[in-house]
């Protein structure tokens, strides 16, 4: 599998490949980095959820108001970015 | 229990002593009943101390859900929906609309959420309500049924669409162009305060708009709705438990061909399996409840599956209470008689049965090839 172009961030990778193994496991389908995961054939809604949730619990962040779009859980890659972006020191935000 | 719920626990009870069923042939709470467990920070529970509430987890507040339930539909009823509208807040506010609105629903301000529409039930990606950024402000049209609690809530959370996707508006009641109006004579929660919203042109602050709005409409209702359907879970259990302690204390002292009704075989297995459907629910409740404050990856799937069991089991358990005291609970008021149809109502909102069964199919077709743990 070949890594991107745009954000070849080395950390950013590790979740990459953490977050493939997950929607393996989830899914019983392999996924590239850069597929739409709830495109055409793709995943339920309610998935997108369960995403959020497994990403706040296996990188310590809060993905909350405006970081909840399509967008940022649309890909592997973006779901990286996202936890990236995340990673940085944030203000509050308390767990469930 | 822990201490700080049993002591909550008890104060309801005091609070509602045997006030439920005037409430309910009324069809109105005591607005003053309302504050005050607002005020204490209990229509709530869960919101973070961080923010002035209890903080407390879904396990204990579970607990305390089932409790108010068993003794009040309509009070539980309530209780969900301000708890859905501050998870709401919470989890789709930015942190200076957090920091705005949940100190206000932890300490007697109240507040509803707004999903179905005429044309817009099970299926909410038809809703048409719809709100636009017209220069500095918002401006929100639209029209909303069912609104569980609007009655008694000074804020009204509003799930509209916002142009490709979705958003939710945080609405003051007393807004122009803002009308609230009753649902006459429901079926069951009577005095849960259902109403319609009326929305017309109403202009509204950008601050209004939960997140900066533009979000997937089905994240928007998924998250929501993952509190509602848990607290409704935990209701049934509450329902359920009335109706063991209603059925149990019936069928141990009513005596009929000379000996009590519960050593008669057929109304035993009543008893069975309304104890059986309590200790089910329940079970299925606490996996959930275990899972959100875990932040488990399972969450959803455990919600639909605990608001699917539970109110199903409420639902037959308080057709069989009413079957075992029979014409001693047939009488609107009496707990049997509320528990029959606010459970009825149970299987039809926060997603109907048939939403539930459809969503655990497609979580079954997805997801269980993929893994078993």
């Amino acid at each position: 599998m070949t890594t991107s172009s745009d954000q070849p961030v080395p950390e950013s990778s590790a979740v990459q490949t953490e977050m493939l193994g997950f929607l393996a496991k989830r899914t019983g389908t392999t996924w590239a980095t850069d597929a739409d995961v709830f495109g055409s054939g793709g995943l339920s809604s309610l998935f997108a959820m369960e995403l959020v949730v497994h990403l706040e619990k296996s990188y310590g962040i809060a993905i909350r108001g405006a970081d909840l779009r399509m967008e940022n859980f649309r890909t592997v890659r973006r779901m990286a970015a996202l936890v990236e972006r995340l990673r940085q020191p944030a203000p509050g935000g308390s767990g469930a | 229990m822990r201490e700080p719920v049993a002591a909550a626990a008890s104060a309801v009870t005091e609070l509602v002593g045997d006030r439920a069923s005037g409430w309910d042939r009324a069809g109105r709470l005591p607005e003053d009943l309302v504050r005050k467990l607002g005020a204490a920070g209990q229509l709530a529970a869960q919101i973070p101390t961080s923010y002035g509430g209890p903080g407390w987890s879904s396990a204990d507040n579970g607990e305390f859900t089932a409790h108010v339930g068993s003794l009040c539909g309509s009070l539980r009823s309530v209780m969900t929906s301000q708890g859905m509208a501050a998870w709401t807040v919470e989890r789709l506010g930015d942190p200076a609309q957090a920091a705005e609105l949940l100190p206000r629903l932890a300490s007697g301000g109240t507040a509803a959420v707004a999903f179905s529409e005429p044309q817009a039930g099970s299926d909410l990606s038809a809703i048409e309500t719809t709100v636009t950024v017209d220069g500095d402000t918002l401006l929100l049209s639209g029209h909303k049924k069912w609104v569980t609690a609007a009655d008694y809530a000074d804020l009204i959370l509003v799930v509209a669409r916002m142009d490709e996707g979705g958003a939710v508006v945080v609405v003051d009641r007393t807004a122009p162009g803002v009308r609230v109006r009753r649902v006459a004579d429901p079926l069951g929660c009577r005095a849960a305060g259902h109403a319609e919203v009326l929305l017309d042109d109403v202009r509204l602050p950008l601050t209004r708009l939960l997140g900066g709005g533009r979000q997937p409409l089905s994240l928007l209702v998924t998250t929501a709705l993952a509190y509602g359907r848990i607290s409704v879970a935990w209701g049934c259990v509450g329902i359920l438990r009335a109706c063991v302690a209603a059925a149990v204390e019936h069928a141990g002292s009513r005596h009929q061909f000379g000996r009590p009704l519960g050593r008669h075989q057929l109304v035993a297995r009543h008893l069975a399996d309304l104890w059986t459907a309590e200790q089910v629910s329940t079970r299925a409740c606490e996996h959930a409840s275990r899972c959100w404050d875990d932040n488990d990856a399972g969450l959803v799937p455990a919600i639909v599956l605990a608001k699917y069991v539970s109110a199903a089991h409420a639902a037959k358990g308080a057709a069989a209470a009413v079957q075992v005291l029979a014409s001693a609970g047939a009488q609107d008021g009496h707990v049997v008689a509320r528990a029959y149809r606010d459970a009825k109502l149970m299987e039809i909102i926060e997603g109907s049965n048939e939403v539930c069964q459809l969503i655990l199919a497609d979580h079954a077709l997805h997801a269980v090839t993929g893994s078993r743990t």
